[in-house]
Parts: structure tokens; sequence; C-alpha cells
């Protein structure tokens, strides 16, 4: 593993003596002149809309007028029954999907990596959820597998199996499982194909030393596989908790929205329902900055976790 | 390495890096000036019929170029929105950006938030008898509701009350009258107990819980109650008494007292009509053209479905829900297009026998005529007669059907102020109601109240 | 083959070969059941009427076929425009993407101009920034960009901008520029080649891998993007297939909106089929080793 900050040094360009300044100026703008496309789009997509949300957070805007309200924008949408539920249900969806969408991907790899045979055939059965439109995937759930009656292709199967059906997106209880389940199947697919090509890319000879030594397969796993992939498990760890974070597909089409009792409400979903549904595009924003400081919060602690283990 | 060459690919560079990002962003310019040098009109308006909709789309296209031979100096730019012209959250992405059309589509509960985008256009000067002819047949209540501080800012282009929508065949299934509604919710139970004892998945009663439809059937049952949403000066909500929760308690009482209201909820608009195209919906509140949705957008056939008033709880209903639709104007517009507007609209929705109510036209397609419906000009008057003789003559919906929602009127009421997001709360009491078996009727219209009572010292 | 996890010996032998077999029986049914077992439901669901579809218990295959519900949801929902839309979204976004975030990482990599770390640091800080967050700022952004003060609703752009604003490629490329040897470069510069020359006809053909990899995200991005899209492309004509299927699932029948899921998904995976192997090959080269 080649680590990130070890970089090497600019060679100096070879440079007349004279004009040194000039010359110094001129590949500075050349730089810049590179650098003008993104940082044009960072400043116009992140850093000003950072600036601009705080500023709303405090803002309110009626007929066409806009003035400063101070802290009401936090109070109301923290005295918003919804909004300690939706907390509530989006870090329990972010710590189940955490257990089951990235740990089972993992092991999906491994498990892919050793087969000499049919490896086309199941890489592609792996990874069809992802080709299908995140929408048409969730009302493939919606419409058949979570159907409440035993009409319902879950609930056939549970009966077939004597098993005790559910009424899924109807139950508040497995709101958030089913939507776990769902959003599982539909993403499996990509991190699966991530891991399996950093697997590829783990020296046989290290396999083959450990095995001399006497370690057995989760032995091997533990001591040769993961460590060999700890960068890129690291870096899906972090794009999954971000990616969880924001829940709002599954609800929205799951469960029409909050569910039965806002037991499938989201953050995310609150934030667009202040702002579209309750034209209170100020109380969005608030609820934005509120989940930027948490977020904030978490990767502090991410990236102590991970300098530290360096 | 030569300068001039260094200075070349610097400069080329930049071209690629700052031209492309700034031509990236010149794409949309405004494209109107509204009127061009030859006195021309141009405006654009929302709401076409989407292409699935294929004779109402060829209908308004018609309209279009019927309306531009008349009027050789307007000119209509058609926008079309979606299936439902006014999706919630749609309509505010496009108020907060500013790309409505010049005259566009909303609700009548819009208004407010019309208004607080600061889009709206006052129009009360130019909506008159020069522009829409059969202004002064329309129905002042109506107005009214467009209206603010003496202000008008949309016409008024539909209006429809609810009754309670069955399904004839159903009925004669579960062996009760076809012609003879259940009249209370008492009885609408019962129907709905033996309508879902027929099997195969029917429910008896079906009832949204999502999507604000649920808060807006909470508003239309609790009406029915005579109950109230807000108090009168609008600023706290008032539903959490006796009669919200009956309504509360009626749907409790069927969905898991008798499980006569099937086991899909959570349903919003679409979902409960699927159904009822499907055969499976006994009895639902809605408005007539309910049925033309369940016809020509999920599969059903008209001679099933007929309408009764809407129930009450011991007796006659005390209240039902009206509601309606208008354009309203987008600000800035010049004089010239407001009056092109208008006379659009009074050409394509307020003259009979033309556009919407153009039922020689409607009678041969899978559109209903004579249908109880759009109540939009006052009693007696000259457009009432005419719109209603056209409407007798061309009916090809057997209009026994609607009798007795007809011959049995209940007073009107008007949709709470700030309606939208009072019905996303409401959703909640809803849901619980019609997927918990334990829920506490109670606490639900606690917290609907305490929301809505958020809501409404925030909007104000 | 390469030496995995388990030795190819111990898996050509006796008991291992015995369970080797047994598991991947066991992980084919599995996996055939588990991923094509929807897809197929969805298929034959499609075809179903919608009294069929609320029957108890299902049926395995329809008996009334109703090939008119594909019919329909290709013609009522448009869908080769939805489709159009997308690929060209996303070819957009591929195009755009490779342009500024390389020349923006070869920058901040080789040519290293002043404030360059500064920058870079500015750009990585959004990381761990998730787009909902800023959803409603971004929003107010783009339906007046500060200063030219221009509307980019309805507009491709809405979608690309905000992509090339991707801190994740930018670092990925700088990473994989940071490896190329600077004597190439400077051989480069001593034989009188500008940046631009240098970065393309040195950096680019070396890079092609995470070139590779950057282009599959940027479509994975558009493809599964949903409410940006539908906030920023709210009319009909300029939907996304995720966004338009979702607008039209209000008013449309379950089985027709299957459907139309059904032929959505045709395209992609008719790509990833012919692409599969550069896909995969792209991945693994593409720096992406631990």
């Amino acid at each position: 593993m080649t680590a990130p900050g070890v970089t090497t040094q600019t060679v100096p360009a070879p440079a007349k003596p004279s004009g040194k300044a000039a010359r110094r100026i001129k590949d500075n703008l050349t730089g810049h002149a590179f650098l003008i496309g993104a940082v044009v789009c960072f400043a116009l997509f992140m850093w000003y809309p950072m600036i601009r949300g705080i500023v709303m957070s405090f803002q309110r805007t009626r007929r066409g007028e806009t003035t400063w309200v101070g802290w009401d924008n936090y109070t109301r949408i923290v005295a918003d029954p919804s909004f300690w539920i939706a907390w509530k249900n989006t870090f329990l969806f972010t710590i189940l999907a955490l257990v089951v969408g990235y740990v089972l991907p993992f092991f999906v790899a491994i498990l892919l990596n050793e087969f000499r045979h049919a490896k086309g055939y199941l890489r592609i059965l792996v990874y069809l959820p992802v080709m299908l439109p995140p929408a048409s995937a969730l009302f493939l759930f919606k419409y058949y597998a979570y159907d409440p009656s035993e009409a319902g292709l879950f609930n056939a199967i549970l009966k077939f199996l004597h098993l005790p059906t559910s009424e899924w997106m109807q139950s508040p209880t497995m709101t958030i499982p089913a939507m776990v389940i769902a959003s599982t199947w539909m993403n499996l697919g990509s991190a699966v194909l991530i891991y399996l090509a950093s697997l590829q890319n783990i020296p046989g000879e290290l396999y083959e030393a450990a095995e001399l030594d006497g370690a057995g397969i989760w032995r091997r796993i533990w001591s040769v596989t993961i460590p060999q992939t700890r960068l890129i498990l690291a870096l899906l760890a972090m794009l999954q908790i971000v990616a969880t974070m924001q829940l709002f597909i599954e609800p929205l089409i799951l469960a029409n929205g909050a569910g039965t009792q806002d037991s499938a409400t989201s953050v995310a979903y609150l934030i667009y329902q202040h702002g579209f549904f309750q034209n209170d595009l100020n109380g969005a924003a608030a609820l934005g900055v509120i989940m930027l400081i948490v977020l904030a919060a978490f990767s502090a602690v991410y990236v102590r976790l991970t300098t530290k283990q360096d | 390495m030569s300068v001039p060459q260094y200075r070349k690919a610097a400069a080329l560079a930049l071209v690629a890096g700052l031209g492309l990002s700034l031509t990236a962003c010149s794409t949309k310019s405004d494209d109107d000036g509204g009127t061009d040098a030859a006195g021309k009109v141009t405006i654009t308006v929302d709401c076409q019929p989407v292409g699935a909709q294929k004779e109402l789309l060829a209908n308004w296209n018609a309209d279009v170029a019927e309306f531009q031979k008349q009027n050789p100096d307007i000119t209509i730019k058609s926008v079309s929105v979606g299936e439902q012209c006014n999706n919630p959250p749609d309509f505010t992405a496009r108020l907060a950006g500013g790309t409505m059309t010049d005259v566009f589509y909303g609700y009548m509960t819009d208004l407010q938030q019309v208004l607080d985008s600061g889009q709206a256009m006052d129009i009360t000067q130019y909506a008159t008898k020069d522009t829409i002819p059969t202004w002064d047949s329309v129905d002042p209540a109506l107005k009214e509701v467009f209206t603010e501080e003496g202000k008008l800012y949309a016409v008024p282009v539909k209006n429809y009350s609810m009754g309670l929508v069955y399904n004839k065949a159903l009925f004669k299934k579960a062996g009760l009258d076809p012609e003879a509604p259940p009249k209370t919710w008492a009885e609408v139970r019962a129907a709905a107990k033996k309508i879902a004892g027929t099997g195969g998945g029917v429910a008896g009663y079906s009832e949204y819980s999502a999507g604000n439809t649920g808060g807006w059937h909470f508003t239309a049952l609790n009406y029915s109650q005579g109950g109230k949403i807000l108090s009168e000066d609008g600023k706290k909500a008032e539903f959490n008494n006796a009669q919200g929760k009956q309504v509360l308690q009626n749907l409790k009482d069927m969905r898991y007292g008798d499980n006569s209201m099937g086991s899909r909820q959570l349903l919003q608009w679409g979902d409960l009509l699927t159904n009822a195209g499907a055969g499976k919906v006994g009895m639902f509140i809605g408005a007539p053209d309910a049925t033309q949705a369940i016809v020509s957008q999920f599969q059903g056939k008209y001679e099933d479905w007929a309408m009764g008033p809407m129930p009450g709880q011991d007796g006659p209903a005390k209240g039902t829900l009206g509601g309606g639709e208008g354009y309203f104007f987008k600000k800035d517009l010049t004089g010239e297009q407001v009056k092109a507007g208008l006379k659009w609209i009074a050409y394509q929705k307020l003259t009979p026998g033309k556009g919407q109510l153009d039922y020689v036209r409607a009678k041969p397609q899978n559109y209903p005529v004579g249908l109880p419906q759009p109540l939009l000009f006052t009693n007696g008057s000259e457009a009432q007669k005419q719109e209603l003789e056209l409407r007798k003559a061309n009916a090809n919906v057997d209009t026994a059907n609607f009798k007795a929602f007809e011959e049995n009127p209940v007073p009107i009421v008007g949709e709470p102020r700030n309606a939208q997001a009072i019905y996303a709360v409401l959703d909640s009491a809803m849901s619980g109601v019609l997927t918990n078996p334990n829920a506490n009727i109670d606490s639900l219209l606690k917290t609907a109240e305490t929301k809505v009572n958020q809501l409404q010292a925030a909007g104000s | 083959m390469s030496r995995t996890l388990i030795s190819q010996a111990q898996l050509r032998r006796g008991r291992g070969r015995f369970l080797y077999w047994a598991v991947l029986a066991v992980v084919v049914a599995g996996f055939t059941l588990v991923f094509l077992g929807p897809l197929y439901w969805m298929v034959t669901g499609a075809l179903k009427s919608g009294q069929e579809i609320a029957q108890t218990p299902p049926t395995l295959w329809p008996r009334d076929p109703q090939t008119q519900n594909y019919v329909d949801a290709w013609n009522n929902l448009d869908l080769a425009k939805l489709m159009f839309n997308t690929f060209y979204y996303a070819a957009g976004a591929v195009f755009f993407q490779l342009v500024f975030d390389t020349a923006a990482a070869y920058a901040l990599s080789k040519l290293r101009p002043a404030f360059g770390n500064v920058i870079l640091a500015a750009m990585l800080a959004t990381l761990m920034i998730p787009a909902m967050v800023l959803i409603v700022p971004q929003y107010v952004t783009a339906i007046d960009l500060p200063i030219i003060h221009v509307n980019l609703l309805d507009s491709p752009w809405a979608i690309w901008l905000p992509l090339i604003a991707n801190a994740f490629n930018i670092f990925l490329l700088k990473r994989f520029f940071d490896s190329i040897p600077e004597d190439l470069i400077a051989a480069a510069q001593v034989d009188g080649a500008s940046p631009l020359r240098t970065l393309w006809s040195i950096i680019l053909p070396m890079s092609r891998p995470i070139l590779g990899v950057v282009s599959i995200f940027a479509v994975t991005a558009v493809w599964k993007d949903f409410l940006w899209p539908k906030l920023v492309m709210p009319s009909p004509e300029t939907r996304t297939l995720s966004v338009g299927i979702y607008a039209f699932s209000g008013g449309t029948p379950q089985n027709v909106v299957i459907a139309a899921s059904v032929i959505a998904a045709i395209p992609t995976v008719i790509i990833f089929l012919l692409f599969q192997r550069n896909i995969m090959s792209g991945l693994t080269t593409g720096s992406l080793k631990g």
C-alpha cells in the first residue's frame, strides 16, 4: 500500500536566470488556469451554499421580503414532534445498514473471489439490481414484496414456510428493517464490485505465507484480507455512512413519505417536507445546518480514529 | 519552450476552464418580452394534458389552434407539468424557483402560498366582462376564494364537492340495494362489512393515509361531522374534539373492528383509484370526477360507479368539503399578457359549448359528460342554464347514477388556509388509526394539534 | 489465476473438492433466487392484470398475459425521452468531470500553484458533507446563480456543474497522478512540452484505469441520484428515468409502472454486459488497491 501522504518532490523547472519572478507568476497562472473550472463549481455549489444555508437559517422570507429572525427557525424545527423521531429513525437505519449493507458485501466478495466457476454469472447477478433505476427497484418492493396482504411475495413465502406474516411497511416495527433490506438489495452490487477489485490486488504469497504459519481461513481473512483492503474498507465505511444518513428515496417511495405515524420519517425527508410541502425553506435550511453539525462532529471522530491507527 | 507557445497553452486551458464554465451558465435567458414588434402577445400556460390522456390532449391542442385563429394576435404556449397539475412539492419548487408559466394552475388552497412566494399578480382590474364574457355568471363564492383584501389573484375554472362514491356491482354482489347508498356512517359501516364479506380481498370502504391525501380526507370526514380544522381566526387547530375523535373512531371500527377496509393502507391518490379500477373497493368519499380518473387512467368501467351524498353521523352530513382549481397570473406580466391569458381561460374553461364545456365533442370520447360538475356558475344565471342544457343533451353516463348525490345537497365548506401543510400533518393521524390496531386516538389528535398550532404560529 | 484465500490445490482434493462444489451450488442457486427472482417477478408481474396482482396466493405465471401494459408504459411515460435524458446527463457528467476534475487534480499534483494546498483542503472538507445538507441552499443557488443571475432549472447544467464539484474524484485522480514519476514530466518539459501537452500525451495515457473509475462513478451518480434531479428538472421533458417513473407512479396503474421499470433497466443491463470486463479491470487497476 502506498501511503497517500507520501508525495514526490517537484523538480524545479529549468528556468533562465533572468525573469525568475515573472516565470513564477506565469507558472502560478497556468496552475490556476487548470484549477479554475473545478474551483468555480466548488465555489458555486459547495462553499457558497454552505454559507448561504447558515445565513438562510436565521432568516425568514414572506411575500418576497426577507427579515432576520434569530433562532426562530431552529426553535420551530426542534419543537416539531417529528424532529427527534426523524433522528432516531435515521440513526437506526444508518446502524442497521452499516451492519448489513457494509459487512455483507465484503463477505460476498470474498466468496465470489474463491470460485473458479460461474464467476461472470454471479458477478452479473449481484450487479443486476444496481442497474434498475432506484425508483424502479423500490416500486418492485413496494408493490410486490411488501404487500401487506397474503398476495404479497414475502408474505406468500412466509406463509408457505408456515412462518408468521408481516405487514411490512405498515408495521411501525418493521418499517426500518424493511427499508434496510430493500436498500441493501439495490445497492449491494456496487460495493461487491469494488471489494472484488481490491481483493484481486492482494498478493497470493501473503496467503501462502499465512497458511504455512498454520493460519486457518478466518485467521487468514483477519490477518491478510482485512489489512490488505483496509483503505478501501475505511473509505467505503465513510461513504456508506454519509450515504445512509441521507435516507430519503426509501421512505418517499416505500412508505409514501412519513409511513405509519412517522415510523419512516428521516431527517432528509423532514428537510424535504419542511422545504417543499410546508413552504418553509428557511426551516429546512436550519435543519440542514443541524445535520451539518452532527456530521462534522462525526467526521472529527472518524478522522481521529483513522489517523490514530496509522 | 518558447514563450508564445506557453502562453497559447495557458490561454487554451483558461478557455477550456473558464470559458466552458461560463457558457455553461448562460443557457437560459428570459425568452418572453411578452409583446413583440408586430404587437403579438405570447403567454405560456401550464396544465396541458399529458400524452397518456390522448383525447384530452387532442382537445386541448384543438382549442389552442381554434383560439389562436380567433385571436390572431395571441400565441399560446402550452406546458405540461405532469399527470397531476399540482403535485404539492413540485408546485412549491416551481414557485420558489419562479419557473411557473405566465398563467399557472393552482388549487383553491394555494392562494396563501402563492402570495407568500411574492409571485402573484393582482388581476382585479382585468377580470371583467370584456375579457371573460361569462364573468358575471361565475359564482361569487368562488371568486371570493381567490380574493384577498379585495384583490383578485386567480380565475376559478373548476369546483367540486365530495360525496360517497360507490361500486354498484359490488353492492349487488353483497346483496345491497345499488340504488340506495348509505346515508350515515353507521350504514356505511354495515355496508362495508357486507361488501368485504364477499371475499377476494375487497375493501368495503377505502381511505387515504399518505401523500397529503389522508389529511385532505380527514378534513372532509370531519366536515361531515360538523367539525372544523382551524379556529375562526385561523390561528389554532380545532379538530382535537368530539367530532375529530368520531372520525377516527369510525375508521378504526371499520378497519380493525370489522376488518372491512382491506389490508393495504398508506394509500395515496393513485393507489386507492388503482384498487378501485381493479374492482377491489366498495365505497370511498370523493368528488364526481373521481369516476373519470378510475375509468380513463385506472382501467375501470363507468357503469359500475354511482354516487350518493356525503354521509353524516346520525342523519345527513353537516357539511361536505368543496374545493377547486383556478389559474393564477405571474407577477410582472404586461396588461396585454394578462388580458390574453384571461381570454384564453374564458374560452377554454368558462364558455358553455367550448373547451372543457364542449360536451358535443366529449360525448363520443372516453370522458364522462353528465357528472354534476363543475359547479362554476351561479344558480339561475344564463351561463349555468346553457351549460346544464348542453350537459343533459350530451350525457354519456347514466345521470341516474348521480341522482342521489344531486338531490341531497349538503352545505359546502371550503378547505382551511395553509391546507397542504396541515394535510401533511393529518396524514399521520390517519395512518396511525389505519395501520395500528392499538392506536390511541386521543394522542394521535393531540400530536397533530401540536404540530398544526406550530405551523399556524410560524406562518403568521 | 493467482492464489486467493484458499489454495487451488486444497479445492481440488477430496473433501475440499466436494465442499467447493457444494458451496458453489448453494451460492449459485441462492443468488439466482435472491437477485434474479425479484426480477422475474417484475417481468411477469407487469404482465398480470390488476385483479390477478391482488390475488392470494400470487400466481407464478400470469394466466392471461397483458402485453398491453408494456405498450402503455412505453407510450404513456414517454420512456424514450426519459432514457435519452438520463443517458445525455450521464454522458455530460462523464465528460465534464473528466475535463475539469482531471485538470484540477493535475494542477494540484504537478503544477502546484500558490495556495494549491489551501484549495485542496477546502475541497476535501466537502467530502463528508452529504448532498442532503446543502439541498436547500444549493437549490436556491441553482435557481438564481450569484452575480450572473441565471436560472439553471430544467437545464442539464444544473446536473453537470454540481457534479464537477466532486472532492472524491479529485482526490482519487490526484493520488494517481502523484504516483507518476516526476522524471517523466521533467523530461517532457526539457523537450519543450507545455503543461497541457504534458497532461495530454504523458499523464492521461498512463491514467486510463483511473479515468475509467471516475467515469463509472460519474455514470452511477447520475443514475442513482433522485432528489436533486427531481428538484432542478421539474418539467416532464427534462426528467430522468428514476424521477420520471416516480412522477408517473401517482397516476398510473401499478402494472404499468412496473412494466416501465423493466423497460428502463434493459439498456443499462445491455451496456453492463458489453463492458463488464472493462469495468471490472478498470476497478481492479484503477488505484483502488488497499
